[in-house]
């Protein structure tokens, strides 16, 4: 047998190979036995820590306190680990730096009274990386925050000249329409028409940021009737369409209503527009299970798109129509993802050109 | 009473000034039109004090129209002061602005505005606006009595 096969010294090689600094300590709270993780942890030399009191390895501010700590450990031991989330712990090496340590205790039951099994992990980097991760975080909170109130003020200072171009745009066709011929009286007609465009496009980068500014409401939503209130108001506003619509019954989900229209508006919207070239269409929106998950969706039979720019579809501005054959901002389906993720949901389409559009979403319900 | 209804518009950006006289002129309301351009100077014309102490109380506007975005003092504090103030506090006052945020529409309302309307960018709607604006105010509308409570 050699050195290393007794089996004490397996024990002690056991020992060493455990990741962790490990530190057994007695019922007087003496250093025991440590491992190698624990010399090179701390930086001391093994005899320096036999028979030395555990609280060597604890910050000066905390010694005071600890031994209270370990007889009552010894009243009630049990493995668990050492503070609670919110008291991180600290240990001391000896050239007196600090570590944030992250340690459990095992108890074990010796002829003297109760010893303890301390593994010591060293949480320094992680805690760094936590803080630096909380810092970003906060800091893009704010830079959000600064971007939203800015598109705010933007959006609205940028109305008060449009409606000028607009305004003063008709004023001329009105008051001097003697002084233009016909090609003059249509560059004036497109300088409305621009303007009266750029507004839409801020009235829908005004929804789409509200999206994100406004707080979630959640409660029970009749998807069917919101549904069937969107369609009428379409029929009202369209009503040479010829378009069948089945919506399914008992339809409901656990959101913000007013969001949630505004979701459903937009691919209903979508949907009504993009059929808006066939004599006769369908739109369909129901509900279906997926691997145990309901799944809503918004089907048409119009106009589809094509599956090689799917992941273009939900990008503000993005459009995957010319504007002559379908008017569009870009900007609700941008929104529609919005809202669909800050609701913890899921949002994805299926097209094929000429052929329809499927729209699927998920919501957690509650 | 006054010999004729007047409006009370609060507008600083001139343009908007413009088109809303325009689109008032267009609709064949003839009545006279005060154009004040801040917030401050709106307050003591109501209130006639300040640049306007030697005004007439009892010559008040038919309607206010409002902008909220005013130099010195906002449309919100002008619409606060008005309906703090004893003689004053029963003046209508329509809200003509860009915002159509909730947070200003609701701040609008809670202070007392009697209309929130929001200036279309297309001039055609905005005239209609105005005209329907006009016409209810200055025709359909019964003004309230003149306030004479209070110390003046």
């Amino acid at each position: 047998m050699t050195e290393d096969e007794r089996p004490d010294h397996f024990f002690e090689r056991l020992l060493d190979a455990t990741p962790d600094a490990i530190v057994i300590v007695d019922a007087r709270g003496l250093i025991q036995l440590v491992n190698e993780q624990t010399l090179t942890l701390f930086g001391y030399a093994r005899e320096e820590l036999i028979g030395k009191a555990v609280e060597t390895l604890i910050p000066e501010r905390f010694r005071q306190g600890h031994p209270s700590f370990r007889s009552g450990y010894n009243h009630a031991p049990r493995v668990r680990p050492m503070g609670s989330a919110n008291m991180p712990l600290y240990a001391l090496r000896k050239d007196g730096t600090e570590l944030h340590a992250e340690i459990s205790l095992s108890p074990v039951k010796m002829p003297e009274g109760w010893w303890a099994i301390a593994a010591v992990r060293d949480i320094t980097r992680q805690e760094q990386q936590q803080a630096a991760l909380r810092r970003a975080t906060e800091a893009a909170v704010a830079a959000n925050h600064e971007l939203e109130a800015f598109s705010y003020s933007v959006a609205h200072d940028l109305r008060s000249p449009l409606r000028s171009i607009d305004g003063f745009s008709q004023a001329l066709l009105e008051d001097y329409a003697d002084k233009l011929d016909e090609e003059g009286r249509q560059h004036l007609t497109r300088v409305r028409a621009a303007a009266q465009r750029m507004a839409q496009l801020i009235d829908d980068l005004l929804g789409l940021s509200r999206v994100t500014r406004s707080e979630l409401f959640r409660t029970e939503v009749d998807v069917t009737s919101m549904a069937h209130d969107i369609v009428d108001a379409l029929r009202r506003a369209h009503p040479h369409r010829d378009v069948r619509v089945l919506v399914q019954d008992g339809l409901t989900v656990h959101a913000d209503p007013r969001l949630m229209s505004v979701a459903l508006e937009n691919l209903i919207g979508n949907a009504w527009k993009f059929t808006s070239k066939c004599a006769k269409a369908t739109i369909e929106i129901g509900s279906a299970t997926h691997d145990g998950e309901v799944v809503f969706f918004v089907r048409d039979d119009g106009a589809g798109f094509d599956m090689t720019f799917v992941n273009k579809l939900f990008t503000a501005f993005q459009r995957l129509h010319t504007r002559a054959d379908f008017e569009g901002t870009g900007i609700g389906l941008a929104t529609v993802m919005r809202i669909i993720r800050r609701h913890g949901g899921r949002v994805w389409a299926e097209g094929a050109v000429d052929r329809g559009a499927t729209f699927w979403f998920t919501l957690p319900s509650a | 009473m006054a010999a004729e209804k007047h409006v009370l518009l609060v507008e600083d950006n001139p343009d908007d000034e413009a088109l809303t006289l325009r689109a008032l002129k267009k609709a064949h309301i003839l009545n006279p039109v005060t154009v004040l351009r801040d917030g401050a100077e709106a307050v003591e014309y109501i209130l006639c004090t300040g640049r306007h102490a030697g005004r007439d109380p009892n010559d008040t506007p038919q309607v206010i129209l409002l902008d909220l975005n005013l130099p010195f003092l906002g449309g919100l504090d002008v619409l606060r002061t008005i309906r703090s103030d004893p003689h004053a506090r029963l003046l209508p006052v329509v809200v003509l602005t860009s915002s159509k945020e909730e947070e200003d529409l609701v701040a609008s309302y809670t202070l007392g505005a009697n209309s929130y309307v929001r200036k279309p960018v297309d001039f055609a709607e905005f005239a209609t606006a105005v005209r329907n604006l006009g016409l209810f105010w200055l025709l359909v509308n019964e003004s309230p009595p003149l306030q004479r409570g209070g110390a003046r």
